[in-house]
């Protein structure tokens, strides 16, 4: 059997909150397979966004492994780490974390910066992903004039400017409104199916479980077993109710 | 690969009004420190070029200026026939000017009261100084009580304008000529005849010194070790360069001041920047943590803080040397220059000009706010984690 894309092993994550010793995750182990959609699900606290930095190299654990690429990550010094992010990891956050004074074309070209690329090829691959975003027309737009659906298009496009091998989302669908959160949960599947991606995302939103292959429940910093997280998934889903919804609030 | 500079200034621009008020503290201090190396600058070289360096100023031993000289017709007429004068092109008379020197109160149009110095020359004064030129009237003619007046005392003072009469000693004189001296001291002068100013004075021994031309760099130092040993009249001969040298050394002291009143204020200013600066960073914390989550190292970080701490004291540079110049050019221009008292208790006239290498201190002292404010907010970015950085989006 083929290594996994990812192996999390035996990593807890514990600091210290206004002097509490605060678990976010504990002893926790998970492995995904290249190429696979996979969702972290769970409540506020669950430690699912936890585990997710610990999977992009942006946090280190504080004890246990995480191999990614099967490279093992807290081996790595900052700065490696930093290098490392920047060859094998395209990032999106719920907010989208556009650079303000950057146009889409930039904002998609920046972490090109990061590699060997000259001026003329950075703007030929921005453009490209911009174009498999469906945004060609916007490449001179600044985030300011553009909706929050836009925006999160510009940022799934500078994560896969660099071609990573794995991409991570941090509730992609968070701050969008139903419609805008299904395009972006359709586009990351492409990412997977067309572009053979591995794709983990941390979502609250029961509607993703359509999009994914998998699902991961964690609870209170643990990772819930199978019967469990078949209860949890059940619960969620009878959150939903009927009728159109848009996203979950966070208590 | 660093962030790109224009990362940096999009930011300068992005928040207009702070970036403006920023800038205008440095632009404050830029403007200050420039006019005042300016206006320090500009009064040396009205001073050291006034020397010319073949001419030797002949005083009483002991004395340091010509205002406290006194030498005797015998004295001079000795010097006069020295080997190593330099003589005139036609009449080849030596060139020797004896001169006396007074200083009367002047009025000024606006009502003040200045010492002008008021110099009794020949006509042979305007080949010994050749800076000299009369460029509107002419010469004063001998014993008729005319006036000539340098271009810093014309318009400044009740009666300096050509045509009308001064007013000082026991006597009026009417001016009936201009000249310009390349912006020496001497533009600040008034010129009579040296008998006549003596005769008013009531000198019984007619002047203060004499300027003698050398024929060479050669000549000039024999003529001043003969006239030093001479025994018999006690005189002191000096390089004319060097006498105006020493007449501007309170400006060296001024350049010590003006330096560390500008260190001070740029200490000042570059507190005013890092405020600036801290608050970009605090404002833009989620933006770092992105950034260092796309893998920007910490150094590139600490650089495009850098860059816009450094553009925000680049524009204060180039707005306060355009108000220096600006400032110059009124001070020169509308108001005439600016008065200074002159170690021998005149007044001369500085026409404030900014020179290059004012711009250049002006241009590090901005360079200077620039690093030192953006040094602790660019440092306290790059430090940033990531993950605590991410949280406060």
């Amino acid at each position: 059997m083929d290594a996994p894309m990812i192996d999390v092993r035996h990593v807890s994550r514990h600091y210290l909150r206004g002097g509490d010793d605060v678990h976010a995750l504990d002893d926790v182990s998970l492995s995904i397979p290249a190429g696979k959609f996979v969702a972290l699900m769970g409540p506020s606290g669950s430690g699912k966004s936890t585990l997710l930095n610990l999977i992009s190299g942006i946090d280190r654990p504080s004890s246990g492994e995480v191999i990614v690429s099967g490279q093992a990550l807290p081996d790595l010094s900052e700065d490696e780490l930093a290098r490392w992010r920047a060859r094998h990891v395209g990032l999106i956050f719920q907010f989208f974390n556009l650079i303000p004074v950057l146009s889409a074309l930039e904002n998609v070209a920046l972490p090109l910066l990061l590699t060997d690329l000259g001026k003329a090829e950075r703007r030929e691959r921005a453009e490209t992903a911009l174009r498999v975003v469906g945004l060609e027309d916007r490449l001179d737009h600044f985030p300011a004039t553009m909706s929050g659906g836009e925006q999160q298009r510009v940022a799934i496009a500078r994560a896969i400017v660099t071609d990573p091998d794995l991409i991570v989302a941090d509730e992609p669908t968070g701050d969008l409104d139903a419609k805008n959160a299904e395009a972006i949960l359709d586009l990351l599947r492409t990412l997977k199916k067309g572009f053979g991606k591995t794709v983990v995302m941390v979502t609250h939103d029961p509607r993703a479980l359509r999009f994914v292959d998998d699902a991961h429940h964690l609870d209170k910093g643990l990772l819930l077993d199978d019967d469990a997280a078949e209860r949890a998934s059940a619960a969620l889903h009878a959150s939903m109710g009927p009728g159109p919804r848009t996203t979950e609030v966070e208590p | 690969m660093a962030l790109p500079l224009s990362y940096s200034w999009r930011n300068v621009r992005a928040r207009p009004m702070r970036s403006l008020l920023t800038t205008s503290v440095i632009a404050l201090v830029v403007l200050a420190c420039t006019l005042l190396m300016g206006l320090i600058s500009s009064m040396q070289s009205t001073f050291t070029e006034t020397g010319h360096e073949l001419n030797l100023i002949v005083l009483r031993k002991g004395s340091d200026n010509d205002g406290s000289s006194q030498i005797s017709l015998e004295a001079y007429q000795a010097v006069r026939y020295f080997d190593g004068i330099a003589r005139q092109p036609e009449g080849d008379q030596p060139l020797i000017s004896p001169e006396l020197v007074v200083q009367p109160f002047f009025r000024t149009l606006d009502g003040g009261r200045e010492n002008v110095l008021v110099r009794g020359v020949e006509a042979i004064a305007l080949d010994v100084h050749d800076q000299v030129h009369i460029s509107e009237g002419r010469m004063f003619k001998r014993s008729a009580g005319e006036a000539i007046v340098g271009r810093g005392v014309a318009g400044r003072y009740e009666g300096a304008t050509l045509g009308e009469e001064l007013e000082f000693g026991r006597g009026r004189w009417k001016v009936v000529g201009i000249f310009d001296a390349d912006a020496t001291s001497f533009e600040s002068e008034v010129w009579v005849d040296v008998r006549e100013l003596a005769s008013d004075a009531k000198r019984t021994i007619p002047f203060s010194g004499a300027r003698i031309r050398a024929a060479s760099k050669a000549d000039l130092e024999t003529l001043e070790r003969r006239i030093d040993d001479d025994p018999r009249y006690a005189l002191d001969a000096k390089a004319e360069t060097l006498y105006y040298e020493e007449q501007s050394s309170a400006s060296a002291t001024l350049y010590i001041i003006v330096i560390a009143v500008a260190v001070l204020a740029g200490v000042g200013a570059s507190f005013g920047a890092a405020n600036t600066m801290y608050a970009a960073v605090q404002a833009r914390t989620a933006e770092i943590g992105t950034l260092r989550a796309l893998g920007f190292s910490r150094g590139s970080i600490l650089w495009a803080f850098q860059a816009e701490a450094v553009f925000l004291a680049l524009l204060g540079f180039v707005l306060g040397a355009a108000g220096a110049a600006i400032a110059a050019e009124v001070l020169t221009s509308a108001l005439g220059g600016v008065a200074v008292g002159a170690e021998t208790f005149t007044t001369s006239v500085i026409h404030v000009r900014i020179h290059s290498g004012n711009l250049l201190g002006a241009l590090i002292l901005s360079l200077a706010i620039g690093m030192a404010s953006g040094f602790g907010p660019a440092w306290r970015a790059a430090r940033l984690a990531p993950i605590e950085a991410l949280r406060k989006a």
